[in-house]
């Protein structure tokens, strides 16, 4: 009795054996495509002519991406709704503190945000000096190709789009892309 | 008691899923609806833009909204957003190979589903009351029947898997693939998949600005014979003119030539076809050329 029982149950113990690990491999391969970018958000390098950005920012001002040739500009796509965000605002401000004088510009683009939490998350995290257009549907960052937030886009000094980050910058990153373009 | 709950359970389930089915259709205008349907959400897995709660799809349908009141037409907001994000933003639900398992897969499962829960249903009143509680199968095939129902669910889930990684495009945590960052082949992928639908006008089209970012002979030629399947044969007799002008007697550019002059009634392409057939006798269209002129 005990012989046919024993010999009943392999079948089923291979089975389950198979099964699960037929799910762990599945399950594995596909967690493995998520890279947890600790090391900084993920870039693509582009060379072609940059989308327009023509609107007023928050505080009244007129910005256009044309008038801006002879610049380096980054654009952030942003939303106070958003939380890796609010880690790289202050890197964003203290960029372009430290690197306006070579001629960076930095301007955000908040897309379908809300402009009282909007302007809250700037003085938070001391980045009410940067300029911020306020993308009310999100118009603007489709234009520019964004499939989520944050996303920057650095714009080189002729115009051109050169650089993506899917993903919160680092110093790190800014070290690595917006400064060679500046000493161009 | 019991079969009459689940049956009432079955059908208000139906009810909501069909209730979810056609509230999520009801996005903006009809037009927006099935441009949106048409479009995956990049920022989601397997959604399309009309499904998904996410910002970025939303920003999306505000886009083809604002596109539809200027005027354009849903196929050029699908060639603007494949401009913009590459051709992988087209949702394809047609689905060849690999992605027709997506389609098959979870009806088979459904299928089976429904076949082993009306048996089950069916059992307990065939089964004689009286008989002891005792299985009427011998135990042993019980047991694989369980097995392999077990296995086949396994797989179904595997497959999914599989079909699914293969044909969604990847999410923004991974970097979009070489052609995201290499806008020659986007839009000959795009020209591609536009064929492929039959939509040659569209392919012409990606062909022009694949051949305007290089100026290979071998493209502007896919330009010509696409723009002459859309009916276009002047168009095409001027892109293959160009290309015989930097390629002297190529075959191909003669046939493409050839064939849309005939097209137009031109009394050139006759010896145009002619001309082909002298250069390229073993060329793979040369009988069908032939037919087409008769005897010499």
């Amino acid at each position: 009795m005990s012989d046919t029982r024993r010999s009943r149950r392999w079948p089923g113990l291979v089975v389950a054996a198979i099964g699960v690990l037929v799910l762990g491999v599945v399950l594995a391969t596909g967690i493995g495509h998520d890279d947890a970018d600790t090391a900084g958000p993920a870039t693509q390098l582009r060379d072609e002519p940059a989308p327009a950005l023509t609107a007023n920012t928050l505080s009244g001002e007129p910005f256009d991406l044309e008038e801006l040739r002879g610049h380096v500009v980054v654009v952030n796509v942003m939303a106070s709704w958003c939380a890796p965000c609010r880690t790289e605002l202050p890197i964003l401000a203290r960029t372009a503190a430290r690197w306006s004088d070579l001629g960076l510009r930095v301007v955000g683009l908040a897309m379908r945000d809300d402009e009282a939490e909007l302007r809250s998350l700037l003085d938070e995290t001391g980045a009410s000096g940067l300029p911020v257009i306020f993308d009310r549907t999100g118009a603007e960052a489709v234009r520019w190709g964004a499939t989520g937030v944050p996303e920057t886009y650095i714009v080189d000094r002729d115009g051109r789009l050169r650089v993506r980050a899917l993903g919160p910058i680092t110093e790190a990153w800014v070290e690595r892309h917006v400064v060679p373009l500046l000493e161009s | 008691m019991r079969r009459v709950l689940m049956i009432a359970a079955m059908v208000v389930l139906l009810c909501a899923a069909g209730f979810a089915v056609w509230r999520s259709a009801a996005v903006g205008t009809p037009a927006a609806a099935e441009v949106a349907a048409g479009l995956r959400c990049l920022a989601c897995e397997g959604e399309t833009v009309a499904d998904s709660a996410s910002p970025v799809a939303a920003a999306m349908r505000a886009v083809i909204d604002d596109q539809l009141a200027a005027g354009r037409t849903e196929e050029q907001i699908r060639a603007w957003f494949a401009d913009r994000y590459g051709p992988d933003v087209l949702a394809d639900p047609s689905g060849q190979g690999v992605g027709a398992l997506l389609w098959l897969l979870p009806a088979a499962a459904l299928l089976t589903g429904l076949v082993l829960a009306t048996r089950a249903l069916r059992r307990p009143a065939a089964a004689p009351p009286a008989e002891p509680r005792r299985r009427v199968e011998p135990r042993g095939r019980r047991d694989l029947v369980w097995y392999a129902v077990a296995l086949t669910v396994v797989g179904v889930v595997a497959g999914v898997a599989v079909a699914a990684e293969q044909s969604t495009p990847v999410g923004t945590t991974t970097p979009a693939a070489a052609s995201q960052g290499d806008p020659l082949t986007a839009q000959l992928e795009l020209a591609r998949q536009r064929e492929r639908q039959q939509d040659y006008a569209g392919a012409a089209d990606a062909y022009r600005t694949a051949a305007e970012l290089r100026p290979d002979p071998t493209i502007r030629l896919r330009q010509a014979f696409a723009l002459l399947r859309s009916g276009q044969p002047a168009e095409a007799v001027t892109v293959a003119r160009g290309v015989l002008q930097d390629r002297k007697d190529d075959p191909d550019a003669l046939l493409i030539l050839g064939l849309a002059l005939r097209a137009e009634n031109a009394p050139e392409a006759v010896p145009t076809l002619r001309r082909f057939l002298e250069l390229a006798p073993e060329h793979p269209a040369a009988a069908q050329v032939r037919d087409l002129l008769g005897p010499p």
